[in-house]
């Protein structure tokens, strides 16, 4: 993947992060923005996509394994399944809380120019009412939430 | 002393009720007292086998089948009467009535004389139907006796009857051959309480001997539409039997020679053994069936007594129901043996059957086989009942029937979810994720807060 787009903007690459051209490929395009993204996202960000990703794909799984082999426990599949779910939403909103205050002040810092996602556009305006939540509170949220999430699904499976 | 004194009561009603199962007493109802000779055979052989016969003419002011209110007789001889009826005493009502109050009776008739129109109409009572003219006799010239009905060919000659179906029991067969003088003929309604004994031939017909008309102009019913013996057995199981030829069990035809017109060999008739027979059968000494213990439990080894007959059982049990059913023969009780092409049946019902099992033999004791069905509980709770409705010709009825409760599982019933495999994969998803969980917030708080102090400096 390096080789192919060394050869197209091997020297614009040079310089960091830039704008791309009109005419560029839609690889290299996804190239630079995943590029920008792990420059630009915190540490904590990360982790949260992370987590997410890993849930998205035991969701996933869970869901293919009763589309093929039926869906006999029922209440098994039900909370396993929803686990995923509800722990993938619990962390959306946990990095809507947090990612948002921190990429607003990256953003400051780093300059408006800077906006890879339509994500962060939002979060962006979101940042502008600062200390709504602070990142301590939201966490604390978020566990006991998730706590509740298990707690039921844990029963429910029996 | 009171005690010894009942003790010794009891064995000598046990002696004295050593036959019938429902008692000994019988009246015969004898018009002629003159006539009572004629059948001497057949009343010793009934005396011998323990019966109190008690002999009464119709028109007697002392003859009742009631006393005060109970019936005064166990069995009900009837023999022809000669005038028009058997009096108020023996109305077709009172003898329904006292076919009601579980007496059997015995009508026999003769082609000899006119029946009454009483007797026609308590016929008419129990489905069985007499020819309109009321005084006709069977004819084959084909099955008669040549040695006594040369030229008239009204002594039939017939082979004992075997089964009714194949899935009845046959307690009217046997070896020899019948002589049926004079037999006056019926015919059957569509009735499954009535069943024919003894047919007439194919070869038979019949014929009114007063009318003097050369040929039979009107025919009511030919060849084995004719009954000449038939059974009919009510809903409590009590017994009425019409017998067509009162001449039969006359002790001249008990040990009378006859010679079919075929094969022309003579032989001595088997009139006593089948008397002997359709006597034993009306007054409940053959085909008696009785119900003895019945249990139902769960299917499992270690029994105690408190398991037996649960009031309540749960959705998907085992269950075992087990039945003791004894029939009665002449003197005692045997093991009952069902039909071979017969089955005794268990149904598990809620308003329809949800299970009809056939019960099978599973043991054997002295004098009653013990027949047991094991099946699961349907999935379906509610007031649920065991019932056995065993309903033949020539036995009588069984109908039990036993309620009990069938509940639902109760929640800590339910396997738990690590026992069924095909949820494994479910759960090790909320383990995962559980256990991701538990991960991401160990590694989020040792992770460095970059914005946080960023935001703080702000």
């Amino acid at each position: 993947m390096p080789s192919a787009s060394s050869s197209a903007s091997g020297a614009s690459l040079s310089s960091g992060p830039k704008t791309l051209t009109t005419n560029s490929s839609i690889y290299d395009i996804a190239h630079t923005v995943w590029q920008q993204y792990l420059a630009t996202t915190p540490q904590r960000t990360l982790l949260l996509d992370a987590f997410m990703a890993f849930l998205v794909l035991v969701g996933g799984v869970q869901f293919v394994y009763c589309v093929l082999a039926g869906n006999y426990p029922f209440n098994a599949f039900l909370s396993g399944f929803c686990a995923a779910v509800g722990q993938f939403v619990l962390t959306a909103s946990l990095r809507m809380q947090t990612s948002g205050s921190s990429t607003s002040t990256s953003t400051s810092s780093v300059g408006s120019g800077a906006k890879g996602k339509g994500k962060k556009g939002i979060s962006v305006e979101g940042g502008a009412e600062e200390g709504a939540v602070s990142h301590e509170r939201a966490f604390a949220d978020y566990v006991f939430g998730s706590l509740i999430l298990h707690f039921f699904c844990i029963n429910f499976i029996n | 002393m009171q005690w010894s004194l009942s003790f010794l009561l009891f064995c000598f009603l046990a002696v004295v009720h050593a036959l019938s199962s429902s008692g000994n007493r019988l009246l015969v109802v004898l018009e002629d007292a003159a006539e009572k000779d004629l059948y001497f055979t057949f009343w010793s052989d009934l005396e011998a086998r323990g019966y109190d016969l008690v002999f009464q003419s119709p028109k007697s002011d002392q003859l009742s089948l009631f006393d005060l209110g109970e019936r005064a007789y166990d069995h009900l001889l009837l023999l022809p009467p000669r005038s028009k009826g058997f009096g108020p005493s023996l109305s077709p009502k009172n003898i329904v009535d006292f076919l009601n109050k579980d007496g059997n009776v015995l009508l026999a008739l003769s082609g000899k004389s006119t029946t009454p129109s009483a007797i026609s109409s308590l016929l008419l009572e129990l489905d069985l139907h007499l020819a309109t003219d009321r005084s006709s006799v069977v004819v084959d010239h084909f099955n008669y006796d040549t040695l006594s009905a040369t030229d008239k060919h009204d002594v039939l000659l017939l082979q004992r009857p075997g089964q009714l179906r194949p899935d009845t029991k046959a307690y009217f067969d046997g070896e020899g051959v019948l002589a049926l003088p004079n037999a006056a003929p019926h015919t059957l309604g569509d009735n499954s309480l009535v069943a024919p004994i003894l047919r007439a031939p194919a070869t038979a017909y019949s014929y009114n001997p007063k009318e003097d008309v050369g040929a039979v102009e009107e025919v009511w019913a030919t060849g084995s539409q004719l009954a000449l013996v038939s059974a009919m057995q009510t809903r409590s199981s009590s017994r009425f039997t019409l017998l067509g030829s009162v001449e039969s069990l006359q002790d001249k035809w008990f040990s009378a020679t006859v010679k079919t017109p075929g094969d022309g060999k003579e032989t001595t008739t088997a009139n006593q053994e089948f008397a002997k027979q359709l006597t034993a059968w009306t007054f409940k000494e053959t085909g008696v069936l009785k119900v003895g213990k019945i249990e139902h439990h769960l299917a499992k080894d270690d029994l105690t007594s408190e398991d037996l007959n649960p009031t309540i059982y749960r959705i998907k049990n085992e269950t075992v129901f087990n039945i003791e059913v004894s029939e009665y023969s002449y003197d005692k009780f045997v093991p009952f043996e069902v039909p071979a092409n017969d089955a005794l049946q268990l149904e598990f019902t809620m308003l329809s059957p949800f299970h009809r099992l056939k019960l099978e033999p599973s043991s054997r004791t002295e004098n009653s086989t013990i027949y047991s069905a094991q099946f699961t509980v349907p999935d379906q709770h509610g007031i649920f009942s065991f019932r056995v409705n065993y309903k033949r010709p020539f036995l009588t009825n069984i109908e039990e029937k036993h309620e009990v409760t069938v509940r639902h599982y109760a929640h800590n019933e339910y396997p738990r979810s690590w026992k069924i495999s095909g949820g494994w994969v479910w759960i090790a998803g909320l383990w995962s994720v559980i256990g991701g969980f538990l991960a991401f917030v160990f590694v989020w708080l040792y992770s460095e807060p970059t914005s946080a102090k960023v935001k703080k400096t702000q």
